[in-house]
């Protein structure tokens, strides 16, 4: 049990950076590497701010906003300078590297001490329901990790309602419309580099934001820990499509969160039967492979043109 | 209302692929006028079109809209005053997205875009009214993706999206030439509709003759990235097809001299 609501604490923390996957991914059709260095920058920001003594609240917002500015910064350098989205994305996650060494100040920042959303959360637990073991479907299950849960399960809805209703507006459609027909944007008086710039940072602010929650949850931040995040992002996107089977914007943000949290829970389970943990980024990156290609690969088997 | 000077624009210069597009436009449309242009490919009329968009910035010129200096003006900045509908019937509209989102976008055309609701409920009721003046049965799907219709469907809502605000300047560039002829007579027919109801001030370019004679009050032959022929007022209501189809077997015959006697002049002297 306590297996199963890790697995879906750590699903639901990571539906933040599935939701900025699908931002740079789906709207914009930009496999952005940058993600990789936002959601360290993120984690590393916050944890040393939490160290500092800054409020979880303060500390989590600093790192998503770091985030963003780095995202930001790969759209400047791709719209502006005309590099390749994907190079930009090279450049600052391979940048981002070394700026978070010099903000964590070495290479893993541990937060034993540090007061955290997850310490604050377990406390709150504690303080609803005692410290004895509570019974869930005759499982017992500590009153901290439940709070815990509860929170993650709150950030994830907050930021998904927040970005669907976000999208809705005038600028969040415009946003849209600048991933799906860039000449018919600028045809209506939007500049699609300053659309773009902004997507980007959206997409790695929330990146960032997962990073942040990600580091109190697992109680340390390592300069590492973003190797082969989009490719996780991305796996829980497509995931997420499988599930909803839509491209409504609701429903395929719902499905980032859902795609997360069971991508999370496959994880654990293969975990569990034994599988070797160092294989699992192998294992991630032919999972995606194959869900890019097995659509297009399908539909020449039936005779049909691929979808444009 | 639009005044061009002395445009000139040279795509890949100094290459074998060198492209003269225009060489040296001078256009001034009076405020109301539909003018059509007319010429053969590769005579600069899209071009033309373009660079009063904005779509690149000209080598050399001025171009004037409506009492401002937009040589410079990047083409989202000109996009205030002005409405475009393009050749390609998928360039005008965002497929993935709904026909009230992509109205939503029209309606904030060169306007500032905040965070109001995208979808606002007055913004629902003038475009179900407008949207059924098509009498197109489009009206009850205004939730549905735009990349579901077809070809003719996506640009008569082009059309209306690029007059959703009344434009200073409505460019249309061949918007009927990947139609099929059904379509495309619904879709001219719709746009001189809207613009004698508004009296937009209009610059159409065309490959065909019959809507050039039909429509606008104004045409201008383009061969060669330069204005070869004028014809307005009561020349124009006169103008006949034929007339037209003359016009340019002169100017070919012509070319066809010149060329003979450039390749008589090499022989000699050469």
């Amino acid at each position: 049990m306590t297996l199963l609501i890790g697995a879906l604490t750590l699903g639901l923390i990571l539906s933040l950076l599935a939701m900025g996957v699908y931002v740079s991914f789906r709207i914009f059709s930009i496999p952005d590497i940058t993600t990789d260095g936002s959601i360290t920058l993120g984690a590393a920001l916050a944890a040393v701010l939490l160290v500092g003594g800054t409020s979880p609240i303060l500390a989590t917002a600093a790192g998503a906003l770091a985030g963003a500015l780095a995202g930001a910064l790969a759209g400047v350098i791709h719209t502006r300078f005309k590099i390749n989205s994907l190079l930009a994305g090279i450049l600052v996650m391979t940048a981002l590297y070394s700026v978070n060494l010099h903000v964590m100040g070495r290479s893993n920042v541990p937060l034993l001490q540090a007061n955290t959303f997850a310490t604050q959360g377990e406390r709150l637990g504690q303080s609803l329901f005692g410290t004895g073991p509570l019974h869930v479907l005759g499982w017992p299950v500590t009153p901290g990790d439940l709070a815990v849960l509860a929170l993650a399960f709150l950030a994830a809805v907050g930021a998904g309602v927040t970005l669907y209703l976000f999208f809705r507006t005038d600028v969040g459609t415009a946003m849209r419309a600048t991933g799906d027909n860039p000449q018919m944007v600028r045809a209506l008086g939007a500049d699609v580099d300053r659309y773009t710039i902004l997507g980007l940072a959206l997409s790695n602010g929330l990146v960032a934001l997962s990073g942040a929650l990600l580091a109190q949850y697992q109680g340390f931040a390592d300069a590492q820990m973003g190797i082969g995040m989009i490719v996780w992002g991305l796996a829980s996107v497509i995931i997420g499509e499988a599930l909803t089977g839509s491209r409504s914007l609701g429903l395929a943000l719902a499905g980032a969160v859902l795609g997360s949290v069971l991508f999370r829970l496959l994880v654990a389970v293969a975990l569990r039967w034994g599988l070797n943990p160092n294989d699992l980024k192998l294992i991630t990156a032919l999972f995606v492979f194959s869900a890019l290609v097995l659509p297009r690969f399908l539909a020449r088997r039936r005779g049909g043109a691929p979808a444009a | 209302m639009l005044e061009l000077q002395g445009l000139r624009q040279t795509f890949n210069p100094a290459t074998v692929n060198e492209v003269r597009a225009l060489q040296g436009v001078d256009l001034t449309l009076d405020e109301g006028s539909f003018v059509v242009v007319l010429g053969t490919n590769g005579s600069g009329k899209s071009t033309l079109l373009n660079a009063v968009a904005g779509s690149f910035f000209l080598d050399e010129g001025r171009i004037r809209l409506d009492g401002h200096d937009v040589t410079r003006w990047p083409e989202h900045r000109r996009a205030r005053l002005i409405g475009r509908v393009f050749q390609n019937p998928f360039s005008g509209t965002a497929p993935g997205m709904s026909i009230a989102e992509n109205f939503a976008l029209a309606a904030r055309r060169g306007r500032p875009r905040g965070f109001g609701w995208a979808l606002a409920p007055d913004l629902m009721g003038a475009l179900r009214d407008r949207v059924a003046g098509l009498r197109m049965g489009l009206e009850n799907r205004l939730d549905n993706a735009i990349g579901s219709l077809s070809g003719g469907q996506r640009q008569a809502l082009t059309l209306l999206m690029a007059t959703w605000l009344r434009p200073r300047l409505l460019l249309l560039d061949e918007h009927t030439a990947a139609l099929d002829p059904k379509s495309a007579d619904q879709v001219i027919a719709l746009s001189d509709e809207v613009i004698r109801r508004d009296g937009l001030t209009t610059l159409m370019v065309t490959h065909s003759m019959a809507q050039a004679v039909a429509y606008g009050d104004r045409i201008i032959m383009m061969h060669r990235g330069q204005v070869v022929h004028d014809f307005r007022g009561a020349e124009k209501r006169r103008l006949r097809s034929e007339d037209l189809i003359d016009r340019f077997d002169e100017i070919r015959r012509r070319e066809q001299l010149d060329e003979g006697a450039a390749a008589m002049l090499r022989e000699l002297y050469v």
